[in-house]
């Protein structure tokens, strides 16, 4: 390399339009994906009338960009003017965007590293609380046998155990690979686990408003991991695509960003 | 005249972007002085951007990397104050004026950036017709930006610029896109703000022949070092050593050049027209101007036969109600090189969009071999019609080379081996196949078209058509593109070629279509097109100024001549070679 003779400068970003490390224009551009994402449904709720938009499978990938604040603004943001926008995707539109923010800003904390590192920590016990709220209140209150109920919430509770153990790190390592191949599949253990913990998010508050009974529990056992099977495709192969063209373009990267 | 004040300073800088391994930027020491207009000239990749983007802070502090040196504007370090208040002494504008468009209306467009610094409405209020009559777009206040033509959006572009009353102007390319008059208007403008309202212009551009006639100061950058300063004359002086730069000198100082190097002495080299054209009159006067004539041309091939493209009165008026094209008939006949002009707005690319059917025509037929093009699907067109478009990016989707030239022939269910074989063939026609696993992205400009033509080679299409394909590129990038386009006709393929370049084209055109609000004003050889220039100017064009010198050359007699080459020969008394 050519060894410059004038003095090495620190550089630093002064001010300007930036969100916790990650510029405005990146969450404006990734808030609008995921409102024009949230027209394509992909699923419907039983019960509640709605179904469930495309953009669910790229909140992780957002908070993977931009980190966990500006990720759960960008996602907050999107799901905010999708609820209006495609009104059709949004069965609780306020558990929807809260959702969101909170996939997002899980994505966001897996890396663990800097000041940082034990965000996850407080975030895991939440979760654990909503799923012991969640759980506890089909088992005790309505009477759910804990068979239906637990294999009902298996999405729920491997997103918990993947997002506690070390595997949290590991999808977060494997997004940060140079071959693409090991990438996408941090995408997909990664999407796994935080729509895991998204959707027990939902759920506890919507089960909180609808009470289901066994028969859908049972009903939901074989639909739920599929359903996030398709999430799961939906964050690699958008991922895959968004996180080479990233590295390939050298953009500025969020100094919160997992990738 | 008294001690010229610094507005700006470079001093040692070299910059790295985060992931280069080498700085794009090396040891620059360079001092800017207010009201200057300073060019900076170089190569695609030479630094020319990023030194642009220095003057503003948008580097280091948007991209990151590493820095080092100093710059400063205004007496502010680039490195300690915030870009936003350096926004305010540092007015910018971009290539494409599409990109820094946001608002929905001139006055809207011109107001945005003071309304985010917080400049109080009554001060905003007042600057709009300001900046408006400065850029001459009075009266458009209430137009929404994409009713303006290119020309027009651009000088929008520096209006917002300049309603930040900044002391210091930078332009990137302003004028690549536009066609020559919108370019001249540009240059025209940025002039008369720099000796009128004192505005200090830095200016990076292609554009040699505007470069001389309107820049003060120019720097010379190549592979990152600023490797020459000096006066317009000076610099485009040293065509040789331009041409070793990978550089174009204006068409003028090549043709002086050459019948310098032909023995006719040439004391001093002129670099802009005006110039060249007192010489030759000078040298007239004084009965030293002995012409050659040329020998006959070789004559224009007559195409025979059943046309492979055929279009017949087409109209085509987009759904806001601009009729983009009015009664287009033409042929186009196997193996023809033909080249398209005419002014931003003027139908070109509507008209190509018809062959593949991107655009259904309102009224009228297109007819490729024959066959209606109604009853043949886009996907059955690519396969015959391949298209380059003007912004490479726009057709690359994919997250490698590979997969970006074998995308459209596995979608066509082609067997695997004639996949790889084709792929393989095209890649290396473009000299790629060793990029085969890179990201498209990660390619410079030039290499990113050249994946395009690669995927559209591998469709073997009989006609490709290159829209503005030079657009962006240097000297060197855009003739290896045309070189490209070149062989493609050797090997019997219908080329068509869209640009504003016309100086590009003598070397590869045969024939040319002049479009003019819809309908085509000449279609003629190109030694007859392009000394039409009533008719080019009243399409926006101007022809390249080996024509003008070709005209100064006979009192009663017009010379075909259409190159810099030609033209010395001519005078220089040598028969015209390796030319058309």
């Amino acid at each position: 390399m050519t060894i410059p003779s004038g003095e090495e400068r620190k550089v630093k970003f002064l001010g300007g339009a930036a969100i916790d490390g990650a510029p405005v224009a990146y969450i404006v551009v990734l808030a609008a994906v995921v409102a024009a994402l949230c027209f394509i449904p992909f699923s419907v709720i039983l019960a509640l009338g709605g179904s469930f938009p495309i953009a669910q499978g790229i909140f992780p990938l957002v908070g993977w960009i931009l980190g966990p604040i500006a990720g759960a603004i960008a996602s907050g943001v999107g799901r905010l003017i999708g609820v209006f926008v495609a009104p059709h995707t949004a069965a609780v539109p306020a558990v929807s965007v809260w959702s969101a923010m909170v996939g997002s800003f899980s994505a966001g904390v897996m890396k663990s590293e800097g000041k940082r590192k034990s965000w996850w920590l407080p975030l895991t016990i939440f979760f654990i609380l909503e799923f012991l709220l969640f759980v506890g209140r089909a088992i005790v209150q309505n009477g759910v046998s804990p068979r239906a109920a637990f294999a009902g919430s298996f999405l729920d509770w491997s997103g918990i155990l993947l997002f506690a153990l070390p595997t949290r790190t590991l999808a977060a390592r494997w997004l940060r690979h140079k071959n693409i191949g090991v990438v996408a599949a941090g995408l997909f253990l990664g999407t796994w686990m935080i729509a895991g913990v998204t959707h027990l998010t939902a759920a506890m508050i919507t089960y909180f408003m609808s009470n289901w009974p066994e028969d859908v529990w049972v009903m939901l056992i074989p639909i739920i991991p599929v359903e996030n099977l398709f999430r799961c495709l939906v964050g690699t192969v958008i991922g895959s695509g968004v996180i080479a063209g990233l590295r390939a373009i050298g953009i500025v990267k969020p100094t919160e960003a997992t990738y | 005249m008294g001690t010229p004040t610094l507005i700006a300073t470079l001093d040692k800088v070299s910059y790295m972007y985060p992931r280069s391994p080498e700085p794009v930027l090396k040891d620059i020491s360079l001092e800017i002085y207010k009201g200057e207009f300073l060019g900076v000239i170089g190569p695609t990749g030479a630094g020319k951007t990023t030194l642009c983007l220095t003057l503003n802070g948008i580097v280091p502090q948007f991209f990151g990397g590493r820095f080092f040196g100093h710059a400063t504007v205004v007496g502010l370090d680039t490195l300690d104050h915030p870009i936003s208040t350096l926004a305010r002494h540092v007015g910018t504008v971009f290539e494409d004026p599409e990109t820094q468009i946001t608002a929905t209306s001139v006055e809207n467009e011109i107001a945005f950036a003071l309304e985010n610094l917080k400049v109080p409405r009554e001060e905003i209020r007042a600057r709009i017709p300001r900046v408006l009559e400065a850029v001459r777009l009075e009266g458009t206040e209430k137009k929404h930006p994409h009713e303006l033509s290119g020309g027009q959006k651009q000088r929008l572009a520096i209006a917002a610029a300049l309603a930040l009353q900044p002391e210091l102007l930078v332009l990137d390319e302003p004028t690549s896109q536009l066609d020559p008059v919108g370019a001249q208007e540009v240059f025209a403008t940025v002039r008369e703000l720099n000796r009128e309202l004192g505005v200090t212009i830095v200016m990076a551009s292609h554009a040699a022949e505007e470069m001389a006639e309107y820049a003060d100061r120019l720097i010379l950058l190549a592979h990152g070092a600023l490797v020459k300063t000096g006066t317009p004359d000076e610099l485009y002086n040293a065509v040789a050593y331009l041409e070793a730069n990978d550089l174009r000198p204006p068409q003028v100082a090549s043709t002086f050049s050459l019948i310098n190097k032909a023995g006719r002495a040439v004391p001093k080299i002129p670099v802009r027209l005006e110039e060249g054209l007192q010489t030759l009159a000078a040298w007239r006067q004084k009965a030293q101007l002995h012409v050659q004539p040329p020998t006959a041309f070789p004559r224009p091939r007559i195409p025979s036969g059943e046309p492979l493209l055929s279009v017949k009165d087409l109209h085509h008026i987009y759904s806001n109600g601009t009729h983009a094209l009015a009664g287009v008939s033409l042929d186009i006949h196997k193996g023809e090189y033909v080249l398209i002009i005419g002014q931003n707005g003027a139908g070109k690319s509507t008209l190509v969009k018809h062959f593949l059917r991107l655009l259904e025509p309102t009224q009228g037929r297109v007819l490729v071999g024959g066959v209606d093009t109604r009853t043949l699907t886009v996907g059955e067109l690519a396969q015959r019609i391949g298209y380059v478009t003007q912004n490479p990016d726009n057709q690359i989707f994919n997250a490698t080379v590979w997969d970006e030239v074998t995308f459209a022939l596995k979608n066509l269910k082609y067997p695997r081996e004639e996949v790889v074989a084709r792929a393989t063939e095209s890649l290396e026609a473009m000299g790629l196949l060793a990029e085969r696993d890179q990201h498209p992205l990660a390619l410079p400009k030039g290499d990113r078209a050249r994946v395009v033509i690669a995927a559209i080679l591998a469709m073997r299409p009989e006609i490709i058509i290159f829209d503005e394909p030079t657009t962006g590129q240097d000297y060197r990038g855009a003739k290896y593109i045309l070189e490209i386009s070149r062989k493609l006709h050797a090997s019997g393929k219908t080329v068509i070629v869209i640009t504003h370049h016309l100086y590009l084209m003598p070397e590869y055109a045969e024939r040319v279509i002049v479009m003019g609000k819809g309908t085509i004003l000449l279609d003629a050889p190109i030694r007859q097109a392009y000394h039409e220039i009533e008719l080019l100017n009243s399409t926006y064009l101007t022809p390249p100024q080996a024509v003008f010198l070709a005209r100064a050359l006979g009192d009663r007699h017009t010379y075909p001549l259409l190159t810099p080459r030609e033209v010395a020969a001519c005078v220089a008394g040598q028969p015209i070679e390796g030319e058309i």
